[in-house]
């Protein structure tokens, strides 16, 4: 798995590239708990490019959205292909997190005032 | 579909999951096993054989993981095997799907997974192993 990070705006985006599985779920939802702890309130997970999750994964991404809710921040995934994305709604979290079909309505709804996409 | 079996044996390290996910998707092309047949049985593999490395020795190194795949008729039957500590995942208690976000427990998400996954699964403990056997309708 690789992840690129940039900052557009407020909102802090990280590309997901890969498997999010057991072998790098681990510092994954590290690097996603540092962001938060070092101050990030708008974090866009894009995952497009993520081919297959499993639950190590899940588990990140729950990690990282729940630390999220703790400080009252945004917490968007955007991207899922079908098959992640069905395995999402299987565990529940089509109806916890948010989440957008595309990037681009990602980023309107977390900019709301337009800001450069 | 052609009925047919296959047996892997693995490390048990977490790099090696990614080569029993291999094998059993060159197994299932070969036996015309559709892919989200195969898809659902490797996620699920990869969930128990996980736990097994992630938890079921003080030290996993030098252990063995084997895994059997079978296409018989329109049913796909995966068994693990492991050396590991006692684990029946028939144990592990249901996540609460309802519950809010801030609520949520971030364990047993693989074993939710697997249930949802397969259509049947049967666990033993014979000659010290965990024998898990999983049950998948080919569709």
């Amino acid at each position: 798995m690789e992840t690129t990070e940039s900052k557009i705006g407020e909102v802090y985006e990280v590309t997901v590239q890969g498997h999010l599985d057991t072998a790098s779920s681990q510092a994954f939802e590290d690097r996603l708990v540092r962001l938060i702890e070092g101050g990030e309130r708008h974090l866009l997970l894009e995952c497009s490019g993520m081919g297959y999750v499993n639950s190590s994964g899940l588990k990140a991404i729950l990690v990282g959205a729940k630390q999220m809710d703790s400080v009252a921040g945004k917490f968007v995934v955007c991207g899922l292909v079908p098959s992640v994305y069905g395995i999402f709604e299987m565990i529940g979290f089509t109806r916890i997190l948010s989440i957008f079909p595309t990037r681009e309505e990602a980023l309107r709804q977390m900019q709301p005032d337009g800001a450069a996409a | 579909m052609h009925d047919g079996s296959i047996t892997i044996r693995i490390g048990a390290a977490v790099h090696e999951i990614e080569r029993l996910n291999r094998c059993v998707r060159q197994f299932g092309e070969l036996h015309e096993v559709p892919g989200r047949t195969l898809y659902a049985v490797n996620l699920a593999l990869d969930e128990l054989v996980s736990n097994v490395i992630l938890y079921g020795y003080d030290n996993p190194h030098g252990e063995e993981i084997t895994v059997k795949v079978l296409v018989e008729g329109d049913h796909l039957h995966a068994t693990v095997e492991d050396g590991g500590r006692e684990f029946d995942p028939h144990t592990a208690p249901p996540v609460d799907l309802d519950a809010p976000l801030a609520k949520r427990q971030v364990g047993g998400l693989g074993i939710h997974l697997v249930r949802s996954l397969m259509d049947g699964m049967e666990y033993k403990r014979s000659d010290s192993k965990n024998v898990l056997t999983l049950r998948k309708k080919i569709r």
